[in-house]
C-alpha cells in the first residue's frame, strides 16, 4: 500500500465564464482509506471528480492522482488503468448486452477479475443476455459498479453511487465498498446520503460553492464534536461563546446551540461563569455537522 | 475491443444499407431490363446505368451520414461518454478506430452495390464495360471520402443526439441544390461523384477521371479528418 | 459474536468495537482461543471500513488480548498478562462505582459526574504529553 495521498489538489479552480465551480481547492485523500465527499447540489463535487479524471481541464490550480499531474499531456492513459471511475451518469452503452458490456470492458485490463465478475453478476441478478436500454436504473447502476470493481484498481471513484438503488441495492453497494477497501483499494465517493457516508467513510470532506469546507475524519467527529445547549437567565451574546473549538452558535431567546469540535469543557466553564440554569452536551451525527458548516458558511459569507 | 464496440454500434445501420443499396438499383436494372422499352447501348448507359449509380451514390451519401453518427459528443447527449473516456485508451485512438470501422464500411457500401448492379446489367448481355464501372467507383470513393470527412468532422463538433446527422444532410443538400445547379458546378461533390462530365463513352475513360481533382478530394478529406481528432482532444465533457 | 455499533453515541466505531470485545471476554462469551473473524470479513459483515476493524484489533493486539495470524485471523488471548489486566480493570470498575455512589450522594447529576472523569483524564493527558 503507497502512502503517498492517492488524490492531492492545490489551490484547484474551474470556472465557466463568471461563475466558479471550483475554487481554491485543496484536497488530500489518503491510501487505502474510504472518504466522503459531501456537498450541496452544484457545490462542485461533479465538477472536481471530472478534473480529477481528466474529463475537464481545471482553468487554474493543480492535482494529481495516484502521483500522476491531472491535465497533463491530453490525458493520463497510463493513470485510467488503475484508476475505476463510476460517473453521475451510470449510463452504459444501450445496444450492447450484459455480457457485451463484461467482455468489451475486460479487454482493456489486465488486472480484470472474470470470477469476481460472474459472482457479482449473479449476485446482483443481471442477465447475461440482456440488452442494456432494457435494464432498470437500479441494474444500471449495479452493472456500471460491477465494471468498476471487478477490477482492483488503486482506487476508485464514484459520483452519488447510490442513486436509483433500493435499500437492498444500497446495502449491497456499502458491502462491495467495503470489500474493495479492504484489499487495498482507496475509495473516494461523493453522495447526498449522509447516513451512508457515516456508516462506512473514514473521513469527510465536505465542499459548498466550490470551497473545501471540512476534511475530518469520523473518528474525530464522533469523538470530539459535541452539541452543547444552554439556557440562559438573560439573553446571552453569540460573541462571548466564539472561543476554539466553537464551529458554530445559535442562539434563540435565552437558548444558545453552540457546536464544538474541542475544548468542550472551556465552552461549558464559559456558561456556567454567565449563569447557565442549564447544560446540555450530546455527540454530534454527521447530518448535524455537515448542515451547521453549511449554514455557517452562509453567514459568514452575509 | 473498441473494434468490437465499433461493429455492435453500427452494425443494423450498416447491414440495412448494404441491403438496401444492392436490392434497390439492381431491381432497378433488371426492372428496365425487362421493359418493353426500346434502348440503344448508349441510352442504355445513359439512362439505365448511369442512373442506377446515381441511385447508389444519394443512397451511399445517406448511409455514410447515419453511420458516422455517433463518437464521442453523441455519447456525451446519451450520457454514456463519461464511461468511454474513463476507459485506458487516449481519444485519438478511439476516432481513428472509429474512422477506420467507419471507413471500412463505406468502402464495403460503395463497392459491393456497385458490383452487384454491375453483374446484374452484365446478366443483361448489354453492353456495360468494366471500366466504367470501375470509374464510377473511383469517383464515388474520391468524392465521397470529402462527405465521410464532413460527416465525421460534423460529430465532432456539433453536440447534441441527432443534430451533427441534421448538419451533415443540411450542408448535402447545399452542395445538391446550391453549388450543384448554379455558376460553381465543379465544386460540388455530388455532381463529381456522379461524374456526368467526366464519363462518355470514350473507350478509355479511366484516363478521363480528372486525378488531380481526386487527391484534392483526398487531401480535403484527411485534413478535417484530422481537424476531427483535434477537436475531440480539445473538447471538455 | 455479535455486535452493536451505532453510528452517533460519542465514542469513534473502533473504541466501541475494542469495548464491546474486553466485554465478551470479561462475560465469557468470547473464551481463550476463540476466533474472531478477519479483519476483511468483519467489515464487511458489520458494513463498516476495514480501516476500523484494523484500528480495533490493533489496540487489542498491542493490549495483548488478541493474537493476529497471519492468514488464519485474529485469536482471543487470554494469558496471565491479560488475565491480569483484566483484573485490574474489574478492580477499576469496582473502585469507580464507589466513587460514583458518593459523588452522586454530594448532590451531582451523572452527566457532571462524566464531565469531571473526562476533564481529569484530558488535563492528565495534557501534563503527561507536556513532560
Amino acid at each position: 500500500m503507497i502512502d503517498l495521498p492517492v488524490i492531492q489538489t492545490h489551490r484547484l479552480c474551474k470556472s465557466y465564464g463568471r461563475t466558479d465551480a471550483v475554487r481554491d481547492l485543496s484536497l488530500s485523500v489518503g491510501a487505502g482509506r474510504m472518504t466522503g465527499f459531501l456537498g450541496r447540489n452544484g457545490a462542485g463535487k461533479s465538477t472536481t471528480i471530472k478534473m480529477l479524471t481528466g474529463m475537464i481541464r481545471p482553468t487554474s490550480g493543480e492535482g494529481s492522482v495516484l502521483g500522476e499531474r491531472i491535465g497533463d499531456s491530453e490525458e493520463n492513459v497510463q493513470l485510467r488503468r488503475r484508476v475505476a471511475y463510476v460517473s453521475e451518469d451510470k449510463r452504459l452503452y444501450g445496444y450492447m448486452t450484459v455480457a457485451q458490456m463484461i467482455r468489451f470492458t475486460s479487454g482493456f485490463y489486465s488486472d480484470w477479475r472474470p470470477d469476481t465478475a460472474e459472482f457479482l453478476r449473479c449476485k446482483y441478478e443481471l442477465p447475461a443476455d440482456r440488452k442494456v436500454k432494457a435494464l432498470s436504473k437500479g441494474m444500471r447502476t449495479k452493472l456500471a459498479l460491477l465494471l468498476a470493481i471487478a477490477r482492483q484498481p488503486a482506487l476508485l471513484i464514484l459520483d452519488e453511487p447510490s442513486e436509483g438503488l433500493d435499500p437492498v441495492g444500497v446495502e449491497q453497494l456499502l458491502e462491495s465498498l467495503v470489500t474493495q477497501c479492504g484489499e487495498g483499494t482507496a475509495v473516494f465517493f461523493s453522495s447526498h446520503q449522509i447516513e451512508e457516508v457515516e456508516r462506512i467513510a473514514d473521513q469527510v470532506c465536505i465542499v459548498e460553492q466550490g470551497r473545501l469546507l471540512k476534511d475530518v475524519s469520523l473518528d474525530d467527529i464522533r469523538q470530539c464534536y459535541r452539541r452543547i445547549d444552554l439556557v440562559f437567565p438573560t439573553q446571552p451574546h453569540e460573541r462571548d461563546f466564539r472561543l476554539e473549538g466553537v464551529e458554530s452558535v445559535q442562539t434563540s431567546g435565552h437558548q444558545m446551540r453552540i457546536l464544538a469540535s474541542g475544548n468542550v469543557n472551556e465552552v461549558i466553564e464559559r456558561g456556567h461563569a454567565f449563569h447557565a440554569s442549564e447544560v446540555d452536551v450530546a455527540p454530534v451525527s454527521l447530518r448535524e455537522m455537515f448542515l451547521s458548516t453549511i449554514q455557517e458558511n452562509s453567514h459568514a459569507l452575509v | 475491443m473498441l473494434w468490437y464496440k465499433a461493429w455492435l454500434e453500427t452494425r443494423s445501420r450498416f447491414l440495412i444499407s448494404l441491403l438496401g443499396m444492392v436490392i434497390l438499383p439492381c431491381y432497378l436494372v433488371f426492372d428496365e431490363n425487362r421493359g418493353p422499352k426500346q434502348y440503344t447501348p448508349d441510352d442504355w448507359y445513359n439512362h439505365v446505368f448511369h442512373n442506377g449509380h446515381g441511385l447508389i451514390v444519394i443512397m451511399w451519401l445517406a448511409a455514410v451520414i447515419l453511420l458516422m453518427m455517433g463518437g464521442l459528443l453523441r455519447e456525451k447527449a446519451n450520457g454514456t461518454a463519461a464511461f468511454t473516456l474513463a476507459l485506458p485508451v487516449s481519444r485519438a485512438h478511439q476516432m481513428l478506430v472509429r474512422i477506420l470501422s467507419g471507413f471500412g464500411q463505406t468502402m464495403t457500401l460503395a463497392v459491393v452495390p456497385c458490383s452487384a448492379m454491375y453483374l446484374v446489367a452484365i446478366t443483361t448481355g448489354r453492353d456495360t464495360p468494366v471500366s466504367h464501372a470501375l470509374s464510377h467507383v473511383v469517383l464515388l470513393c474520391a468524392g465521397g471520402l470529402v462527405f465521410f470527412s464532413v460527416a465525421v468532422f460534423s460529430s465532432s463538433v456539433v453536440e447534441g443526439e441527432y443534430t451533427a446527422p441534421a448538419v451533415a444532410f443540411g450542408l448535402l443538400f447545399a452542395d445538391i441544390a446550391v453549388l450543384g445547379q448554379g455558376r460553381y458546378q465543379a465544386y460540388s461533390i455530388w455532381k463529381f461523384m456522379l461524374g456526368n462530365e467526366y464519363l462518355d463513352r470514350a473507350p478509355q475513360p479511366l484516363t478521363g477521371i480528372p486525378w488531380p481533382h481526386v487527391a484534392a478530394n483526398v487531401l480535403i478529406a484527411v485534413l478535417l479528418l484530422a481537424a476531427s481528432i483535434r477537436a475531440i482532444q480539445r473538447r471538455e465533457f | 459474536m455479535l455486535f452493536k455499533l451505532t453510528a452517533s453515541t460519542g465514542q469513534a466505531l473502533y473504541v466501541q468495537l475494542t469495548q464491546q470485545i474486553r466485554h465478551a471476554t470479561e462475560c465469557g462469551i468470547l473464551k481463550h482461543g476463540d476466533q474472531l473473524p478477519g479483519i476483511r470479513t468483519l467489515a464487511e459483515e458489520l458494513v463498516i471500513s476495514p480501516n476500523t476493524v484494523a484500528k480495533a484489533y490493533s489496540e487489542l493486539e498491542h493490549e495483548g488480548l488478541l493474537e493476529l495470524r497471519h492468514g488464519s485471523g485474529a485469536f482471543i488471548n487470554l494469558n496471565r498478562r491479560t488475565r491480569s489486566l483484566m483484573d485490574h480493570v474489574e478492580s477499576a470498575r469496582r473502585r469507580a462505582a464507589e466513587l460514583i455512589e458518593q459523588l452522586r450522594e454530594d448532590g451531582l447529576r451523572d452527566d457532571e459526574i462524566r464531565r469531571v472523569f473526562e476533564a481529569e483524564l484530558l488535563s492528565t493527558r495534557k501534563a503527561a504529553s507536556r513532560r
